[in-house]
C-alpha cells in the first residue's frame, strides 16, 4: 500500500516535471490542445448535421447520443491523458531510453506514463465533458455514483488493449498500425448507440471486441434504455468491472513482455 | 561486492531471409539466429576497487554491464551485486547503484539541471536534508554552479557529463557504473570527469566498474582490468602485471643522416650501448630515441592475437 502510495506520488512529480518541459513551447501547446477539441468537436458535428435529417438513430434522440458522444470520449482522454506516452514505446525501446527506466527504483511502466505530456488529450477531454454535462439528464446522486466508475471503467477497457499492444514492442514488435486501427474502431463504432449496427456486428463488439462496454451499455443505464441491449440489464450496470478485470490482465502481459526486453547494442 | 560466475548471454532473434518473400518468411519462422554475447565471463571485485573493464566494440562490455545493471537478464551464469541478485531484484538493486552511459544521458532535456538533479533526488527517497548536504558537495567537486538553472538542451557535452555524475552520485550508492564517461570530451573535461572519479573513490570507498575506450583514463584511474573479446575474459589482473606479461620488446629508433628511419628491436637483456655502437659504425646517426612499451601497444598486441 505505500509502495502504491509511492508510486502515485512520484507519478505526479514525474509528470508534473514533463509538463514544464511540454510548456517551454507554448505555441506546440495551445495548438495540440485546441487542434484536439476541434477534432473531436468536429467528429460531433458530423452527428449533429445527420440528425438533422432524421430525428432518431437506433432509436436514441439527439440528446441522448451527444451524452453518449461525450461519456465515450471522457473515458478515451481518461484513458489517453496517462498513457498517451506508449505511442512512443518504440522509439524509448531503439533509442535505449528504456535501460534509464529499468535503472530507477520505481514501477517501469510509471515512468514509461510520464515520458510525454498529451496535450492533444487534453483538448479531448475538455469537449468529452463538455458534452457530457451539457447533453446530461437531470443528475441525481445515484446517476453520479455510477458514472463516475462508468467513465473509469470504460477508460480502462480501452488501456488494457492499448498497454497489451504496446508491451509487444518491448520484443521489438512494431504494432502501431493495429493500435492506430483499434483506436479507430473504439471511436467510430463506440460513439454510436449499437443498435444502429446489425446483430452480427453489435455482437462482435460486445463479446469480441468489447467496444458497447466502454460507453454504450453504461449510458443505456443512465439514460434508462437498458431494455433495448443485447444483454440482460445487469450485464450493463456490471459492465465498469470488465475495464477492471482486463486491465489487470493487461499489466499481466506488459510485466511478461518486460521480463524478454533484450536492449539495444550500446 | 561483485561476484559474476560463468556469466553467459544469449541473444535470439528470429532469422532473417533475403528476397522479396524474405520478410513474410521471417515473420512465420520458427528458426533463430543466436549470438553469443557474453560467453562463461566469471570475476570478482571487492569493495572500494576501480576496475576497467575492457574490449574493443562489440567485445561484450555493455552487455554485462546490462546484466550487472539489472537491465538483461543473463542466459545463464550467476550475477550478484552486494548480495542482490540485480535482474530478479531490480528496484533494491537501483538503490544501490549509479550509472553514467557516456553516450545518453540520464537529465530532464527541456529543464533546467537543478531540477533534474531534484527529481533524481526525489526517485531515491533522498531526504531534503541530505539532498541539500549532496548538493553542494556535487557543485563542489563538479563545479556545477555556472549551470545549474540552464536547460540541459543548451550545455555543452562537458557540462552535460559532469551534470549525469552528479545525478548518479547524488544518493551516494556503493557502487557507481561507467559506460564511457569521457567519449567526446576535451581534455579539460574528461581531467575534470577523471579527478571526481578520485575522489568518489578514495572519500566514499565507492566501488568502481569502468567501460572505456581511453586508455589514459584507465591508466589514470584502474589498478586493475579485465580484458574482454568476443564475449570471453582474456585478461584479469594488474595494469603492471599485464605490460611486463605481454610487453613488447623496446625498441630503438633511428634517424639517419639521408631522412632514412630505422627501427630495432632491444631483445631483453641486450645491451643498449652495444646496439647503438653497432648501428653508429654503419651508418651517420642524426637522431635517436628509445620507445618503452605503453599499455596501448599492448592491449593492440592482445586484440591482434585474439583475432588470430
Amino acid at each position: 500500500m505505500a509502495e502504491i502510495a509511492r508510486a502515485l506520488r512520484l507519478y505526479w512529480v514525474l509528470q508534473r516535471a514533463t509538463m514544464r518541459g511540454a510548456l517551454q513551447y507554448r505555441l506546440n501547446t495551445v495548438i495540440s490542445v485546441v487542434t484536439g477539441a476541434v477534432y473531436q468537436g468536429s467528429g460531433f458535428a458530423f452527428v449533429w448535421v445527420v440528425m438533422h435529417t432524421f430525428p432518431s438513430m437506433g432509436g436514441w434522440s439527439l440528446r441522448e447520443i451527444a451524452f453518449l458522444y461525450g461519456l465515450r470520449l471522457t473515458a478515451h482522454a481518461l484513458c489517453m491523458l496517462p498513457l498517451s506516452s506508449l505511442i512512443g514505446l518504440e522509439w524509448l525501446v531503439r533509442e535505449g531510453e528504456l535501460d534509464r527506466v529499468l535503472l530507477r527504483p520505481l514501477n517501469p511502466l510509471v515512468q514509461v506514463m510520464t515520458k510525454r505530456m498529451g496535450m492533444g488529450q487534453v483538448g479531448d477531454l475538455l469537449t468529452g465533458v463538455v458534452l457530457l454535462i451539457v447533453a446530461a439528464p437531470p443528475w441525481n446522486l445515484a446517476m453520479i455514483g455510477f458514472c463516475v466508475p462508468a467513465v473509469v471503467g470504460g477508460a480502462l477497457v480501452e488501456a488494457s488493449f492499448h498497454l497489451s499492444l504496446s508491451s509487444l514492442s518491448l520484443r521489438m514488435l512494431d504494432t502501431r498500425a493495429l493500435r492506430g486501427f483499434l483506436d479507430d474502431v473504439f471511436s467510430k463504432f463506440g460513439s454510436y448507440p449499437m443498435s444502429v449496427f446489425g446483430g452480427v456486428t453489435q455482437w462482435v463488439l460486445t463479446f469480441v471486441l468489447p467496444v458497447a462496454f466502454v460507453a454504450y451499455m453504461p449510458a443505456s443505464v443512465l439514460l434508462d434504455k437498458t431494455g433495448s441491449l443485447n444483454v440482460p440489464a445487469l450485464v450493463a450496470y456490471g459492465s465498469p468491472l470488465l475495464g477492471v478485470a482486463l486491465f489487470a490482465l493487461a499489466y499481466r502481459v506488459w510485466e511478461r513482455q518486460l521480463r524478454h526486453y533484450q536492449s539495444s547494442g550500446t | 561486492m561483485i561476484r559474476v560466475e560463468s556469466l553467459t548471454k544469449v541473444f535470439r532473434r528470429p532469422r532473417t531471409f533475403p528476397g522479396p518473400l524474405g520478410a513474410l518468411r521471417t515473420l512465420v519462422t520458427r528458426r533463430y539466429d543466436e549470438r553469443v554475447a557474453v560467453d562463461d565471463v566469471s570475476f570478482e571485485i571487492p569493495e572500494g576497487e576501480v576496475v576497467g573493464y575492457l574490449g574493443p566494440n562489440g567485445a561484450g562490455k555493455s552487455t554485462t554491464v546490462k546484466m550487472l545493471t539489472g537491465i538483461l537478464t543473463p542466459t545463464s551464469g550467476l550475477v550478484e551485486v552486494g548480495g542482490r541478485v540485480p535482474w530478479r531484484d531490480r528496484s533494491a538493486n537501483a538503490r544501490s547503484v549509479g550509472v553514467v552511459f557516456g553516450q545518453r544521458s540520464q537529465l530532464w532535456w527541456d529543464l533546467p539541471l537543478i531540477e533534474s538533479l531534484r527529481l533524481v533526488g526525489a526517485l531515491y527517497d533522498v531526504p531534503a536534508a541530505h539532498f541539500t548536504g549532496s548538493l553542494r558537495r556535487m557543485c563542489d567537486l563538479l563545479g556545477l554552479d555556472d549551470f545549474l538553472d540552464t536547460p540541459v538542451r543548451q550545455l555543452s557535452l562537458g557540462q552535460r557529463m559532469r551534470g549525469d555524475l552528479a545525478a548518479a552520485m547524488l544518493y551516494d550508492p556503493p557502487i557507481l557504473y561507467l559506460d564511457e564517461p569521457t567519449v567526446g570530451l576535451d581534455v579539460l573535461a574528461k581531467q575534470a570527469v577523471r579527478e571526481f572519479i578520485v575522489d568518489t573513490n578514495r572519500a566514499g570507498r565507492t566501488t568502481v566498474v569502468l567501460t572505456t575506450h581511453d586508455l589514459a583514463d584507465v591508466e589514470a584511474l584502474c589498478r586493475r582490468i579485465i580484458l574482454i573479446d568476443k564475449g570471453r575474459v582474456l585478461y584479469d589482473g594488474g595494469i603492471d602485471a599485464l605490460v611486463t606479461a605481454y610487453a613488447p620488446p623496446r625498441r630503438l629508433v633511428v634517424h639517419l643522416a639521408d631522412d632514412e628511419t630505422r627501427t630495432f628491436d632491444i631483445a631483453g637483456g641486450a645491451s643498449v650501448p652495444e646496439l647503438i655502437g653497432r648501428v653508429a659504425a654503419e651508418n651517420t646517426i642524426r637522431d635517436l630515441s628509445i620507445e618503452e612499451p605503453d599499455l596501448e601497444s599492448v592491449i593492440k598486441q592482445i586484440y591482434a592475437e585474439s583475432t588470430r
